[in-house]
């Protein structure tokens, strides 16, 4: 997939009494018991250069790959310790140039469930929170992963852990760290064999390597406002890079470098609503479209 | 744990036990033991060499000379000391010599068939066998080539092996394993006679074709053939003279092949520019609009001159004559319909639709529809056991038949220089690659049906599910969108007559 992620970000927020916090899988915020979290999250990303192996290149039977996405976000503070999110993207895809036809489907459900291990004052200037995070994804529709990077996604069966540090300071600043480490399922084409990383392979089924990945964010957060920004990175832990001239591959080994900013404000009014912008672009990779991703999302939170 | 925390972490843990990564193999070849030595296969029709005593094979020393024995001692010490990557190799190529290398050709067609790319000028380079290892590398083992290549080696292999079964059985010299029960038979051993060695002959022959069809694999190929001679020793099938003779009469009939091949007519298949605009011109005097290359930058079209190519089992003139007819004018109310199927089919296709599409799409990187062929009658040829040189039989009728559909195919292509439908209506797009040549007529259609006719013949318990993927196999370029109705059914009835001469040769041959 070109477009650069296995892991989709996550993003659910939490607005309850005042409180403005954008929780993702890889936060060190939680939902407070018995809070419910909705919303939709629109994503554009594009590219029209990518990584083929090492070598950056545009392709003019491509152009510019658009992908859009309209994704249903939703989580649950089951205890103030514990939070469950779900997910489910609908994905669009398009190549200005070229005869190659657009796709689109739903994509994979995302099931989420985070837990906060420790929460504990630190010096006199903030909280230390340490979270441990379970994610699975999963196919929801029978969409193919062997017309990259037109497909909408790499239909693998996938499970994470993750571990993340958050230091929230009292004056609104905070900093947190999250790394995770994702297994993911075989894959099944339509096709009897393949070739990928120097071998042909007599079978429909493509093991699909592991992957490592991990960010780290950094924000102030203060009234309605709270804008973090962030540098993530991918590795894909296995795989063969793309041939030279050669279609992208469901497990090729993508890798990449993404910086991203976010803005996030909840709405004034009785309504607890909230709005969120965001733009990120990967600046170095393998394998993945140099990619622009911008988002806008409107969530809505409320106690049971 | 907290039962709050339980369901969760239970959903997780079963998410997590199905990351299984075992990959299946659907072609896992077990240990050879033919159904039949075909004894007489030395009697059997030869296609390019004059006969078996074309190449002799000078008689062999006698089991009881003192030369042998100390070939039989040298095999025990061998065995004594076998090493677990020996073992491997013995397994590996237990599993038939003639399939084993018709897997490793799939995957040299694999690793071969990529379009060179665009240079920064707009021009694209051409692949050089006289330097292969450049970029873009040599050969571009595009359909038509792969066609080519899966039929000279499986020909020069079907032709060696003939060759040695006849000296096999002019000298009747028993098998390590069977003469000293001293030594181990690791790998099924037969009453067929070993010298020469018939996996020696065919390593012999397949290098030597393989370096010529794939120059930039020489190394690998090399090791490859040498592995395969040796895992002969080591499992008691074969003596050091036996493998000798063998190599020996591989090597002298594959050159016979490389002098075919150099003349062939593959060295003028590029073409030049003045002859791709000669084509041009001659659809626009007919009226019709000609093929325009969809690619960007545009490429030049695809082995323009393969339709000229030397056939095995066609002459000339009856390579024309298999010709089907013209297709719609581009301009015909016809054409116009069937340009509205194709949109409205690639519009609208169903889950099944799109995954016959990609079933069948054997595009770059891939084997080949050719290969794809290979792949499919290679189950056929494990499952009935059959004897190398009965399996070198199938794969040269089934290859033989494929390069002529290739031949057939592509004459007509270049004869009419039909535009694909995305180019008469830029709305079409595809699912699937589109193929950089003429639409008419379809060669996965012809390739299929040439391959479903042999097969069937071969295999007529299989004949209903060839004929089942033959359609498949054609009716996906309309799915994919890249090929009318009228290109698929044509090239059907053109794939059928072609294949029909491979089959009226098998009825003739004497392997009956």
């Amino acid at each position: 997939m070109l477009r650069g992620s296995t892991v989709v970000p996550l993003f659910l927020v939490a607005l309850s009494t005042g409180t403005l916090r954008a929780q993702t899988v890889d936060d060190g915020s939680l939902l407070p018991r018995r809070g419910i979290g909705t919303g939709l999250l629109y994503a554009h990303d594009s590219w029209s250069q990518y990584w083929e192996g090492s070598l950056k290149r545009g392709n003019g039977n491509i152009g510019t790959l658009t992908t859009q996405s309209v994704t249903w976000v939703a989580g649950y503070g089951v205890t103030d310790r514990l939070s469950v999110m779900a997910m489910l993207p609908y994905v669009r895809t398009h190549a200005s140039e070229g005869p190659l036809h657009g796709m689109d489907g739903l994509q994979d459900i995302t099931l989420a469930a985070k837990y906060q291990l420790l929460a504990t004052p630190l010096t006199d200037r903030g909280t230390l929170r340490a979270m441990v995070v379970g994610v699975a994804g999963i196919p929801v529709s029978n969409y193919t992963p062997d017309f990259q990077p037109l497909s909408i996604g790499l239909a693998s069966r996938r499970f994470s852990g993750r571990f993340t540090l958050n230091f929230q300071a009292h004056q609104g600043w905070f900093l947190n760290g999250s790394a995770a480490y994702t297994w993911r399922a075989k894959v099944t084409l339509d096709r009897p064999a393949y070739y990928t990383n120097g071998q042909l392979y007599l079978s429909d089924e493509v093991a699909m390597p592991d992957v490592f990945d991990y960010t780290v964010t950094a924000g102030y957060e203060r009234g309605r406002l709270c804008v973090p920004v962030s540098l993530s990175q991918q590795r894909t832990l296995g795989g063969g890079d793309i041939r030279r001239q050669d279609m992208p591959f469901v497990s090729n080994r993508m890798d990449f470098v993404k910086v991203g900013a976010l803005a996030m404000y909840s709405l004034p009014g009785p309504k607890a609503l909230g709005i969120r912008i965001g733009a990120s672009r990967i600046v170095s990779g393998r394998n993945v479209g140099q990619a622009t991703t911008l988002t806008a999302g409107l969530f809505h939170t409320f106690q049971l | 744990m907290r039962p709050t925390i339980a369901a969760p972490a239970l959903a997780l843990a079963v998410a997590c036990a199905a990351c299984d990564n075992t990959i299946t193999s659907s072609e896992a070849l077990p240990p050879l033991q033919a159904a039949s030595l075909d004894s007489t296969a030395g009697s059997w029709s030869m296609i390019v060499l004059s006969g078996p005593t074309q190449f002799t094979v000078a008689a062999p020393a006698a089991e009881t000379s003192a030369a042998y024995t100390t070939e039989l001692a040298a095999i025990k010490t061998v065995q004594s000391n076998l090493s677990a990557a020996q073992h491997r190799s013995v397994d590996y190529w237990s599993g038939g010599g003639v399939l084993r290398w018709n897997q490793i050709v799939r995957e040299l067609v694999a690793r071969f068939n990529l379009p060179p790319a665009p240079r920064a000028d707009g021009t694209y380079p051409v692949p050089d066998p006289e330097n292969p290892f450049a970029d873009p590398q040599f050969p571009f083992a595009n359909p038509p080539y792969a066609a080519r290549a899966y039929s000279y080696v499986a020909v020069a292999q079907y032709e060696a092996l003939k060759t040695a079964w006849y000296w096999k059985y002019q000298y009747h010299r028993r098998s390590p394993a069977r003469i000293d029960g001293g030594i181990r038979a690791l790998r099924p051993v037969s009453d067929l006679p070993a010298y020469p060695s018939e996996d020696a002959v065919l390593s012999g022959v397949t290098v030597e074709m393989l370096k010529v069809l794939f120059p930039a694999a020489v190394a690998e190929i090399t090791q490859r053939a040498a592995e395969q001679r040796n895992a002969a020793l080591w499992s008691g099938k074969a003596a050091a003279s036996d493998i000798a003779a063998g190599l020996a009469l591989g090597k002298a009939v594959a050159a016979v092949f490389i002098a075919r091949s150099g003349a062939d007519g593959m060295k003028n298949a590029v073409g030049n520019p003045a002859q791709w605009h000669a084509l041009a011109d001659s659809a626009l005097a007919r009226g019709e609009t000609p093929w325009i290359s969809q690619e960007s930058p545009p490429r030049p079209p695809m082995l323009p001159n393969f339709g000229q190519l030397q056939a095995w089992l066609m002459t000339p003139a009856e390579v024309t004559t298999e010709r089907p007819p013209a297709p719609p004018s581009t301009s015909s109310a016809e054409m116009l319909q069937e340009l509205g199927e194709v949109r409205r089919t690639v519009d609208h296709l169903s889950g099944a639709q799109l995954a016959i599409a990609y079933k069948w799409n054997d595009g770059a990187g891939t084997y080949a529809p050719p290969g794809h062929w290979n792949d499919i009658a290679a189950e056929y040829i494990r499952d009935a056991q059959l004897s190398e040189v009965r399996a070198a039989r199938a794969f040269a009728l089934l290859n033989m038949a494929m390069h002529d559909a290739a031949v057939g195919c592509w004459g007509v292509k270049y004869l009419y220089f039909n535009p694909r439908p995305g180019q008469l209506d830029p709305s079409i797009k595809t699912v699937i690659g589109l193929p950089n040549f003429p639409s008419y007529p379809s060669g996965h259609s012809t390739f299929s049906a040439s391959a479903a006719t042999v097969l069937s013949y071969l295999f007529p318990q299989g004949a209903p599910d060839f004929a089942a993927m033959k359609e498949e196999a054609s009716i996906s370029r309309l799915y994919g969108g890249i090929h009318y109705r009228s290109d698929i059914e044509r090239g059907k009835e053109h794939g059928a007559r072609i294949g029909g001469y491979a089959v009226r040769f098998a009825q003739l041959d004497g392997a009956n």
